[in-house]
């Protein structure tokens, strides 16, 4: 058999540049999710849902602000939890970001604080400090520190190190940083910084879901009890709230909203050693564990909920999610990019992305319940639609940032032969990115009766088991540590990732 | 920096100015929400006037919150659900339920169907009820989730995983009706007090949905108070506070329970809600 004849792989499959090995990335995961989609529950059942969604539509487009009790405390403490919560999450992650390369105990106890969901800190944190500020500032502080650790210490990586290496030797860490790092790394985080507070407002206005005064308090109420007006209300105070958001948070007005903050921010709990000691010591551990009773603790094994469908429908759930915010992503992006469209379109195409991504999660898959009946697509489509939407946001303005070099094509050949190939690592970089953050939202879709291992530990919080909670909590953290350390390994490793946001 | 310490300093006044020794109490959030804060801080003031303590209500959002408070004396008195109550109670020793609404004694839960089911009322649970889809209301729900469920496992002896198509776990009661009303679910379990208020305001389509079942009665709602409450707050305060609730006859006020009366209640009166938690493995 000579040369000629050998059937010839395609150079996608093939090659070991770039664009293959994204092209080959995408198909895999593609494929690999329409390979597993048989095995998720995705039945449509629909009888009427139409005057519902009617009475939502009605709620969205005639909001009744006069409904709304006190709205302005509502934004204001939203504001200040993501403000304060941030600015705590900056102040413990710089110092373990200069810690972040050497220590291996720095990098596993981050990537162990981040692999838990904000809402699920404010579940353990309520449980000792009870509705208070320092439970919603904990709960963003403590997964925003491990976050900050990792990408402030991934930026100073890039930074030149002409600078660094011109200080004669013996120069300590510190001393290292802030002359010879900082100042050329200072743009980066500062930007992704900005970017992490508006997930903070997001995140403030979650912890409403749990009870926390923030607006999702009301707006999780308003919207479950049916009054759509007033949940209209609270939705639109909120996207506004995001779109307006250039606006308000410039630099020289964060110090006056932070101090505005910090009188809105309350009731302080009283501290109560005995109460983080008991629920240390005690509730977290397992009764037969603390008495040694080594046949009591089979039986307390035996009684968790069965983990292997329930780490199943979560990787399922994941896998599925990503994929699908692959495809909206890729379908929404030049909506909202200046290369296509008029300004109108763009508008409108603005304006949906901030809908998507700000609407919560919760929300749009309580809307996909009521039309499709409960499966796990609605938690699907929620899961695609809102984080497809954050990363077509931050592609479109990547691509805002290039100029196309052809001029002359038509729409469709800009898109495919300039941009597409352009932006695209990058969004699969970020996807990447998302893919935790996908498997971590999961957590909180199952409230739909989608049984991830979200669903059990949210009804051991209810039923008070704080041990078999806390032991969930341990695997999902295992779960997301590995999903994470296996998407960094595939993420493609040439994008320069000029833009911090975009992850 | 300068701004740093100066938000230090006004966050350090305001945490000072937190801690009082108030009487603190919380409901838990099973239907009608809004307006949540203005409505029990009229009961507030009424408890204010009655108990000569400053009295302030705090909302709480589940009911694992509203346990988890009273566990931590984060509130002293709660109006608990049957279920939650006595959860409570077991994690606070000494802790005492004081009185339920005229209401409770004889609570009950109502099955509603969505009318393409076909399922007409009756004085038992039909047969065909069998592979269908169901929600229960909040998982520690006693009207909405462990009574019904009670009932059902007594009625087919299978467990509702078994018994149903899909097992949804709606929330709250107003939700159920309205997954029921929509066909989401082709069957629910809803506290008998939530539906009538929903049909009684014309906030169901009857002609959609409608009750074919209602379970024998149960005790329900109550209100505890932590057993260390005549050590803060003087001696015979636990009788006071009593009192107080069962002298509540404003109608405004009672509206936010909903009950027409408050009537003496105990711990004893709850065995049952104890021991069907206990099988069921809601409790330990």
């Amino acid at each position: 058999m000579n040369e000629a004849t050998q059937p010839r792989r395609p150079t996608w499959l093939a090659g070991s540049a770039g664009g293959p090995r994204l092209a080959r990335h995408t198909l895999t995961l593609v494929a690999l999710a329409l390979l597993l989609m048989p095995l998720a529950d995705l039945s449509v059942i629909t009888r009427d849902p139409w005057s519902e969604l009617g009475r939502m539509l009605r709620g969205l487009a005639w909001p009744d602000f006069t409904a709304v009790e006190s709205p302005f405390q509502a934004l204001g403490l939203t504001v200040a939890v993501a403000l304060w919560g941030t600015l705590a999450g900056v102040v413990l992650g710089f110092p373990l970001a200069l810690a972040f390369a050497r220590s291996r105990l720095v990098r596993a106890g981050c990537a162990f604080v981040r692999a838990i969901h904000e809402l699920f800190w404010a579940l353990l944190f309520l449980q000792v400090f009870g509705l208070s500020a320092l439970t919603a500032l904990a709960a963003l502080a403590i997964p925003y520190a491990g976050i900050f650790a990792k990408v402030y210490a991934e930026i100073l990586e890039q930074t030149p190190r002409a600078a660094a290496e011109a200080l004669p030797p013996g120069v300590g860490r510190l001393s290292r940083f802030l002359y010879a790092e900082l100042p050329l790394a200072w743009e980066r985080p500062a930007a992704y910084t900005r970017y992490r507070f508006e997930c903070g407002l997001r995140a403030s206005v979650l912890l409403g879901f749990v009870g926390l005064p923030t607006l999702g308090f009301q707006l999780e109420t308003a919207f479950r009890e049916g009054r759509y007006p007033e949940a209209g209300a609270l939705l639109w105070c909120f996207y506004l709230l995001i779109a307006a958001l250039p606006w308000w948070s410039h630099r020289r007005l964060i110090p006056l909203l932070l101090v505005g903050g910090a009188f809105l921010l309350g009731p302080w709990p009283a501290v109560d050693g005995g109460l983080l000691w008991r629920f240390l010591s005690q509730d977290l551990w397992p009764a037969p564990l603390l008495d040694g009773e080594a046949a009591e603790l089979v039986n307390w094994l035996a009684r968790i909920p069965e983990l292997g469908p329930a780490i199943g429908h979560t990787l399922l759930l994941g896998l599925l999610g990503t994929v699908g915010a692959l495809l909206v992503a890729l379908t929404l992006w030049p909506l909202a990019s200046r290369h296509f469209g008029t300004p109108a379109t763009r508008l409108a195409g603005r304006g949906l992305l901030v809908f998507l991504r700000s609407t919560p999660e919760l929300m749009l898959a309580f809307v996909f319940l009521l039309l499709l009946g409960p499966s796990m697509l609605p938690a699907w489509l929620a899961l695609a639609l809102h984080n497809g939407a954050l990363i077509a946001f931050l592609a479109a303005r990547h691509a805002d940032g290039l100029t196309p070099g052809m001029p002359g094509l038509p729409a469709s050949g800009r898109l495919a032969y300039e941009l597409l190939p352009r932006i695209y690592p990058g969004v699969l970089a970020l996807l990447y990115y998302r893919a935790e953050v996908i498997l971590r939202e999961t957590a909180i879709l199952g409230m739909l009766g989608v049984a991830t291992l979200g669903y059990y530990i949210d009804e051991h919080f209810q039923y008070l088991m704080f041990d078999v909670a806390f032991f969930l909590l341990l695997i999902t953290a295992g779960l997301n540590i590995a999903v994470d350390t296996l998407s960094r390994r595939l993420r493609p490793r040439e994008v320069p990732l000029e833009d911090p946001c975009l992850r | 920096m300068r701004w740093i310490a100066a938000s230090a300093v006004a966050l350090a006044l305001f945490a000072q100015a937190a801690a009082a020794d108030t009487f603190r109490f919380t409901a838990i959030p099973d239907e009608d929400q809004s307006r949540l804060i203005e409505r029990f801080s009229k009961v507030a003031d009424y408890l204010e006037a009655r108990l000569e303590v400053e009295v302030e209500y705090v909302p709480v959002k589940s009911y694992g919150a509203a346990v988890t408070a009273f566990r931590n004396d984060q509130v002293q008195l709660a109006w608990f659900g049957g279920l939650s109550g006595v959860q409570a109670r077991r994690l606070v020793p000494g802790s005492r339920a004081l009185a339920q609404g005229a209401e409770d004694a004889e609570f009950k839960s109502y099955f509603i169907a969505h009318a393409s089911t076909g399922l007409e009322p009756a004085d038992e649970l039909p047969e065909a009820i069998e592979g269908k889809s169901f929600t229960f209301g909040s998982k520690t729900s006693t009207s909405g989730r462990l009574m019904p469920e009670h009932f059902l496992r007594q009625r087919f002896d299978a467990a509702p995983e078994a018994l149903f198509s899909r097992v949804g776990f709606s929330g709250d009661h107003s939700r159920t009706i309205a997954l029921v009303e929509a066909g989401t679910y082709e069957l629910g379990a809803v506290n008998y007090a939530v539906w009538e208020a929903a049909v009684e305001d014309g906030r169901v389509d009857t002609d959609r949905v409608e009750v074919i079942w209602s379970t024998p009665s149960y005790p329900d709602y109550q209100w505890t108070l932590r057993g260390d409450a005549d050590e803060r707050f003087g001696d015979g305060f636990t009788e006071a506070v009593r009192e107080a609730l069962l002298a509540m006859d404003d109608p405004e006020l009672l509206d936010s329970f909903p009950r027409s009366a408050f009537i003496p209640a105990d711990n004893a009166m709850y065995a049952p809600i104890e021991d069907v938690a206990e099988d069921l493995g809601l409790l330990r």
